[in-house]
């Protein structure tokens, strides 16, 4: 039994240091009442990572209902797909603030063409009546994704001189924070990585074949320093 | 009884007319035919087996009401039926109201985690037969006018990798701009040597660097 429970991995979830003040009853309640292992860390427009591959974005209901910031949502969710395989939205309910009575918030047609939007584009949609639900969801998300071997393994922080290795990992376009880590842990050098071949690096930064091919191309595009000069890129 | 009729679900045979919906006969007469009046097209037919609304050729509707919930799980028995017997993406619409408050959770965790269809929750019928609107426009439009489908154009690959480079420690941007007119890509600066690099750089730069792309864990 004790052998069984040894194998048993902890379960980690990466949380997106902003969420210390909007959600900090989720992180605490990941904590205590699901055991699960948290890291808090700046994320760079996601709220939770629960595998190697899935992004969890974290929105509440009335910030869906209205069309004023759907130019932010979609801006957010489109920068996720091009990060991650996978991507799940919680529909938190808002909370009633002390004092306040619980305002009836009408569905508006924004929101529902959001939802289909969403659903057409296989984006995964969870919904939450508070934040120790969403904590209960995320908790669940990520064993589902553990049942299916991509759950994060090296969560550790990068400290000192790796995180300039963490950060160069992290400004390669569609490369994860939780990809970025495993390239930290699973490369002995940089030099190494610019040296992989794609299988390497999907298996090392624990990405799909396609991302890899992406990362590839990226560490051996040939700069055009015309383009750079004629000043498009600041 | 035509074997047809008794198939859980109609393969995929629906070809749905763009603005309409194809609905089960059972919905004649209900709370959503009437919200969808005016606004879309609904054709209602018999045996649609386990389905309540073809939206298109790929997607359907399964409906889980107040009542179907209260009873039981014979729900659960009726959509594990129409996914082993169907490819077609379902999208569950389950009302949650005061009383099936306290099964959402569960429900939700079965339908979404454990057989990974869409679940999105309404109220009423009133507010099923606005989503269900909103589906079918979204169904009616062509692939480019969904923002999470087409493909952001992709930003200019000089601009990230200027980028990447000057995460290296000592490297700011108009070092980044001379090692790269030098070494024209981020795997070819990464095998330079110091001396390499001392031709762009100076040599405590190029030190730095090259320590940087060497230092191991």
């Amino acid at each position: 039994l004790i052998h069984i429970l040894r194998l048993k991995a902890a379960l980690w979830i990466l949380v997106d240091s902003r969420e210390i003040s909007s959600g900090s009853e989720i992180i605490s309640s990941l904590k205590a009442a699901h055991g699960v292992k948290v890291q808090v860390c700046a994320l760079g427009g996601c709220d939770y990572i629960v595998s190697n591959r899935m992004a969890v974005e974290r929105r509440t209901y009335s910030e869906l209902l209205s069309s004023l910031n759907r130019s932010k949502v979609t801006q957010r969710i489109q920068h996720l797909q091009s990060v991650f395989e996978r991507i799940c939205v919680i529909v938190e309910k808002d909370r009633v603030k002390a004092g306040e009575t619980s305002r009836l918030l009408q569905r508006t047609k924004h929101y529902d063409s959001m939802l289909s939007a969403f659903s057409r584009a296989g984006i995964r949609i969870l919904f939450s009546s508070c934040q120790e639900e969403s904590a209960h969801l995320l908790k669940d998300l990520a064993l589902v994704e553990q049942r299916k071997n991509v759950a994060i393994r090296v969560p550790t922080e990068a400290r000192g001189a790796k995180q300039a290795t963490l950060r160069f990992y992290l400004s390669i376009p569609n490369a994860s924070y939780v990809a970025a880590l495993n390239m930290c842990h699973g490369f002995d050098s940089v030099r190494q990585m610019a040296n992989s071949s794609p299988e390497d690096i999907a298996a090392r930064a624990c990405v799909s074949q396609q991302k890899a091919e992406e990362i590839y191309r990226y560490i051996h595009y040939i700069f055009d320093s015309q383009i750079q000069t004629s000043g498009l890129c600041t | 009884m035509t074997a047809k009729e008794r198939a859980p679900v109609q393969a995929g045979a629906f070809s749905v007319p763009y603005g309409h919906v194809i609905g089960h006969e059972k919905w004649r007469g209900s709370q959503i035919a009437q919200g969808l009046q005016g606004k879309i097209k609904l054709i209602l037919e018999d045996g649609l087996g386990l389905v309540d609304f073809h939206l298109s050729n790929r997607s359907c509707i399964l409906y889980i009401s107040e009542a179907d919930l209260v009873a039981g799980n014979g729900f659960k028995r009726r959509l594990v039926r129409f996914r082993n017997a169907s490819s077609l993406h379902g999208i569950v619409i389950v009302e949650k109201t005061q009383i099936t408050d306290q099964y959402f959770l569960a429900v939700q965790k079965f339908i979404v985690l454990e057989l990974g269809m869409t679940l999105l929750p309404v109220v009423n019928q009133g507010e099923a037969s606005q989503l269900i609107i909103q589906l079918v426009h979204e169904q009616s439009k062509d692939h480019t006018s969904n923002p999470f489908l087409h493909k952001k154009c992709p930003q200019l690959v000089e601009a990230s990798i200027l980028r990447t480079v000057q995460q290296i420690p000592g490297v700011g941007k108009t070092k980044a701009v001379l090692l790269l007119q030098h070494f024209v890509s981020i795997h070819q600066l990464c095998n330079a040597s110091v001396q390499d690099l001392e031709l762009v750089v100076g040599p405590t730069i190029a030190q730095q660097i090259h320590a940087f792309f060497m230092q191991t864990k």
